[in-house]
């Protein structure tokens, strides 16, 4: 997957860059509106994410010219600003996502992915890693063809972790996915072991490789190989 | 009291006192007048009969005086000062007395002095007075009418833009973005008035305004950083050579973050509803609402095992969505939150309230303070903004919001 990242905020774009960089992805990223156009210009890219307030103008302005250049890049905007009216505008006009920040880094990956399935395989509709197979349009999963029932939230959260593989994610992360940060679970995150561990057996119970371990009480890892 | 009851209290005491005293005055001063008038009479009646007894060489006869009645006594006094005094009148055709003015004085008659007493009616004088006194009664309380009514409809007509200016003051709301404009007015002084408090209305909404925009700008200003901060989190947990302690650490930064977050939407979703920018009111479902949200809570109510009861009549409300959600999560979640293990919460919905009753600490909450900015518990996890959210969307739509606390149930009332 190749992405561009126009952020002005330098220590936010490294990070970004890092994180997508390690799964075989390629980044590029930028600071300003002016080289961003250029970059668009010259190169086709799968992913865009984009801030909307940059030193330069608005980020809109790339969701225009993307419009009129008739280019096909998925849109993913990240923003300060949170407003309803920005989120509507934003997706009006050609982006495919909306997420304000401050957000988790596993969060972003799940969302660019999803747009990248979207976009990439519109024809294909399955999810392979190793032995699980995942149907995203009829949300079912088999392992070694065998079908496993998850509930929503086990399915959300093996979505989420494939998304993520490879990484340790927090537990505020998981959190925030499977509930909003609306539903304000306020740091107690027994839950989430509770889901976890039934998603765990469930994939267990159905032969298949356990991916899923915990790391130190911070969070969880789901092993890329 | 009213400002005319006030200015008629006033006018009356002063017109009244007034009137009175110049009546007073009046009275004694046309009596006076008449008297002077009565004396120039008698002294030239008196006159008359003194020609009249030097030039006939004899006292007159009643008949030629006989408006008049003229006594004359011999006398063996030799001088005797003029006096004006106050008599009985005989009147001779109709044979009653009458009160009258009388002059005494001496004339001499051939060596013979003569004290000379002349009578004449005061009746005419007396009319007078009567007449000029009930005119002057009937103007006074003619002007005191004239005077109730002028201070009752003119000076209210009057005061008019007074009270327009009172009724927009009462109305004015700060947060409302249209400009605050009061009707000119032909007084100067209200004028005056009206552009004192138009200038005061402008500089208040203009502080206001410059609140919420910094409100806003440092909360939009705040989430880069916690960006970033997340972000740097998010890549330091990917080092696995972090020793436990380390994790415990970064778990608690985790919590800060998400907290100094949360805070922040919140104050930006108020400055939202404040500033009215949700404007995406729709017809929505409440009882449909609610039962999801159940569902969605139903979790974290196990988690305590809190016994969820819901009786929801049909209800449509008008509405955004995006509030609806936040204000029926805030009241779950605290509803939730603030219970005790093994507690109840009871939702009730009927067509024109909406009932959130909870178990939970068995002592009321501060009903005046509790729904202010910053007011919650010892022990709540909260950002301390989730009732003052609730209440500010139930302003939003003319709700009012209510609490009460009746052993055991703490229960917050909304009512349509």
């Amino acid at each position: 997957m190749k992405l561009l990242i126009i952020e002005d905020e330098q220590a936010l774009r490294d990070n970004i860059t890092n994180y997508f960089n390690e799964d075989g992805n390629i980044c590029e990223s930028c600071s300003c509106l002016a080289v961003a156009i250029t970059k668009l210009s010259n190169y086709d890219y799968d992913c865009v994410l984009l801030d909307i307030g940059l030193p330069d103008g608005d980020g809109f302005a790339i969701l225009e010219y993307l419009k009129t250049q008739m280019k096909n890049e998925a849109v993913l905007i990240i923003s300060a600003r949170n407003s309803l009216d920005n989120k509507l505008k934003g997706l009006n006009i050609g982006a495919d996502d909306y997420l304000t920040k401050p957000f988790h880094l596993a969060e972003l990956k799940a969302r660019v992915v999803a747009i990248y399935r979207r976009k990439a395989f519109n024809s294909n509709n399955k999810l392979v890693f190793n032995e699980i197979v995942i149907n995203l349009l009829g949300r079912t999963v088999d392992v070694n063809q065998t079908p496993v029932i998850l509930t929503r939230k086990e399915y959300d959260m093996l979505l989420y972790f494939i998304a993520n593989k490879g990484k340790v994610i927090s537990k505020n992360a998981i959190a925030e996915h499977l509930w909003g940060d609306e539903m304000d679970m306020h740091n107690n995150f027994d839950f989430i072991y509770t889901h976890i561990k039934n998603l765990r057996k469930k994939l267990l119970d159905a032969k298949c490789n356990d991916y899923l371990s915990s790391i130190y009480g911070i969070g969880y890892k789901f092993k890329a190989e | 009291m009213k400002l005319w009851a006030h200015y008629n209290k006033a006018s009356t005491i002063i017109t009244i006192s007034v009137l009175f005293a110049g009546a007073l005055i009046y009275f004694f001063a046309i009596n006076y007048i008449a008297q002077q008038q009565l004396n120039r009479d008698l002294t030239e009646e008196f006159e008359e009969v003194e020609d009249y007894v030097k030039l006939n060489g004899q006292l007159p006869k009643q008949v030629d005086f006989d408006e008049d009645q003229t006594t004359f006594t011999k006398t063996s006094q030799t001088s005797l000062k003029t006096r004006y005094f106050d008599a009985p009148y005989c009147d001779p055709k109709e044979k009653k007395t009458e009160a009258g003015r009388a002059i005494r004085s001496l004339i001499s008659l051939k060596g013979q002095h003569y004290i000379t007493t002349i009578t004449i009616s005061r009746k005419g004088t007396e009319y007078l007075i009567q007449i000029i006194g009930a005119i002057t009664l009937a103007l006074m309380v003619g002007l005191l009418v004239i005077l109730f009514i002028t201070n009752r409809y003119i000076l209210n007509g009057l005061w008019r833009p007074f009270y327009d200016t009172l009724n927009a003051i009462k109305t004015f709301n700060i947060s409302d973005s249209n400009p605050f404009h009061l009707k000119s007015d032909k007084v100067d002084e209200f004028n005056e008035l009206n552009k004192v408090v138009e200038t005061m209305s402008l500089r208040v909404k203009n502080d206001y305004v410059n609140l919420k925009h910094f409100t806003e700008n440092a909360s939009h200003e705040m989430l880069t950083p916690l960006a970033v901060i997340t972000a740097k989190l998010d890549t330091l947990i990917q080092d696995e050579t972090l020793k436990p302690e380390q994790f415990e650490q970064i778990n608690d930064i985790y919590s800060a973050a998400g907290k100094l977050s949360r805070l922040n939407q919140s104050l930006l979703l108020l400055v939202k509803i404040e500033n009215n920018l949700v404007d995406d009111a729709e017809e929505l479902n409440l009882d449909g609402l609610i039962n999801q949200k159940t569902r969605q809570f139903s979790e974290l109510a196990q988690s305590k095992d809190i016994l969820v009861s819901a009786r929801l009549e049909e209800k449509q409300i008008k509405a955004s969505k995006y509030l609806i959600d936040i204000l029926l999560n805030n009241l779950f979640s605290n509803a939730i939150r603030h219970n005790t293990q093994n507690g109840r919460l009871i939702i009730t919905q009927t067509a024109d309230k909406l009932v959130f009753q909870n178990t939970g600490a068995e002592k009321p909450l501060d009903a005046g303070t509790l729904f202010e900015r910053f007011q919650k518990g010892q022990k709540s996890e909260g950002t301390g903004l989730g009732l003052t959210i609730v209440k500010n969307i139930c302003n939003l739509y003319h709700w009012d919001i209510s609490y009460s606390y009746e052993l055991p149930m703490h229960t917050f009332t909304i009512s349509f």
